[in-house]
Order: C-alpha cells, then sequence, then structure tokens
C-alpha cells in the first residue's frame, strides 16, 4: 500500500504531512534548479516573461473563440 | 501583466516600508511557478502609509473586481480605516497587506527577512522558513502544492 508508506516516511518529520508529501513527488526538480542558478533579479525577469507568455496564450485563445 | 520591476521601484523609491511576500516571494526563492501580483506588507505606522498612499497614487489604485465607478477614495485614511486591499493599477495587480494568516504584520515579520536585490533596488523578501510556515497557516489547497515546492527549495538549497 504505497499511501501507508508515505504517511511512514513522514512520521518521524512532525513538519511535513502526507499531503504535502504527495505533491512534492511531483515537482519538477529541474525547473527548480534551472531557477536557483539564476540571480534573483533574473528570476524575477524570466517570471515577467512568462506572464507575457500567458497573456499572448490567453489572446491567442480568445481569438480563436470569436 | 504586472510590472515588479516598476512596482519595486516605485514603492523603494519612495521610501515605503515593505515586505515582499505570497508568490513574488516564492520566486525570489527559486519557485517555477506563475504568479500574477506583486504581496506584499506594508508598515501601517502614519508616516509610511502616508508614503505608500502618495508613492502609489499616480497609477491609479483600484479595488481589483470591483465594478467601474464605485467610489474608492485612495488616501491616508482609508488604508488606515481598512487592512488588506486588492488593488489593480496601471502596473498591474498589487496586494496590500496589512497582516498575514500566520505571520502578522510587518514588525512581526521584519525579523524573518532578506535583502534581495531586484530591478537595482534592494527590497526585504519574506525569508524561505517564514514563508513555508505561513503558506501552511494559510492551510488553502492551492497552498499545499506551494509549499511542496518552497519545501523542496529548501531541501535544494540544504545539500
Amino acid at each position: 500500500m504505497p499511501a501507508m508508506k508515505d504517511v511512514d516516511k513522514v512520521e518521524g518529520r512532525t513538519d511535513l504531512d502526507p499531503v504535502v508529501e504527495a505533491y512534492k513527488k511531483d515537482i519538477d526538480l529541474t525547473l527548480i534548479r534551472e531557477n536557483l542558478r539564476l540571480t534573483v533579479d533574473q528570476r524575477f525577469q524570466q517570471l515577467m516573461k512568462l506572464q507575457q507568455f500567458a497573456e499572448d496564450l490567453r489572446h491567442a485563445g480568445r481569438k480563436v473563440r470569436e | 501583466m504586472t510590472d515588479f520591476n516598476a512596482l519595486l521601484r516605485l514603492l523603494s523609491g519612495n521610501d515605503v516600508e515593505f515586505i515582499i511576500v505570497g508568490g513574488a516571494a516564492a520566486t525570489a526563492h527559486g519557485s517555477a511557478r506563475l504568479t500574477l501580483d506583486l504581496d506584499i506588507v506594508y508598515r501601517r505606522s502614519t508616516e509610511n502609509i502616508t508614503r505608500l498612499v502618495d508613492a502609489l497614487r499616480p497609477i491609479k489604485p483600484y479595488l481589483r473586481g470591483a465594478p467601474p465607478g464605485l467610489p474608492f477614495d485612495w488616501g491616508v485614511q482609508t488604508i488606515q480605516k481598512g487592512l488588506n486591499f486588492t488593488l489593480v493599477t496601471t502596473l498591474g495587480a498589487l496586494d496590500l497587506l496589512g497582516e498575514i494568516v500566520g505571520g502578522g504584520g510587518y514588525e512581526q515579520l521584519r525579523p524573518d527577512t532578506i535583502e534581495v536585490e531586484i530591478a537595482g533596488v534592494n527590497c526585504l523578501c519574506l525569508n524561505l522558513e517564514r514563508l513555508i510556515a505561513v503558506k501552511r497557516a494559510a492551510g488553502r489547497p492551492k497552498d499545499l502544492e506551494v509549499v511542496a515546492e518552497l519545501q523542496q527549495i529548501n531541501d535544494e538549497t540544504r545539500q
């Protein structure tokens, strides 16, 4: 029973809970490692580029629906 | 789109005392998640609120999601009478928080901050441990995924 193993694994660490542990398995560590190589300023510039990209996608989606 | 650079320059340039929290703080620590607004905890002193009001006036703060035309007097009294404000401005979405769940106000959070440089200005940002703690305290389902990512970042940086 994998779920029980997850619970067992976090029992020794009261700061964690099974739900967070379950989510942790799906976190893309490669993205985090890439970000940790950047300066804080570079992380914000990347965030704004991502925002712009998301906005462009929304705009494109709206045009398709119209 | 929120212009984080311009908002932070505006606040710092007007000597507003604030701490970056929320998704923007997570970004500062290396989160790969997209956040659309800037969340800050501002100091609730009269002097700071006056600086905050003066700094933001040119970017026309208005209550986010409120119907157009709703009377909203952007002034010191408004901020003093309220606490947390979710705003839209000409530079994007900005949340002004007098207090956050599990963290308290500026004075309570100040010891748990780090200084970061963004867009050429130095700003205070909630440190990773406290950010995780307040996200856990908020306890919203969407926060659990954020907590998981922040804990992964914590694990990575401790290796």
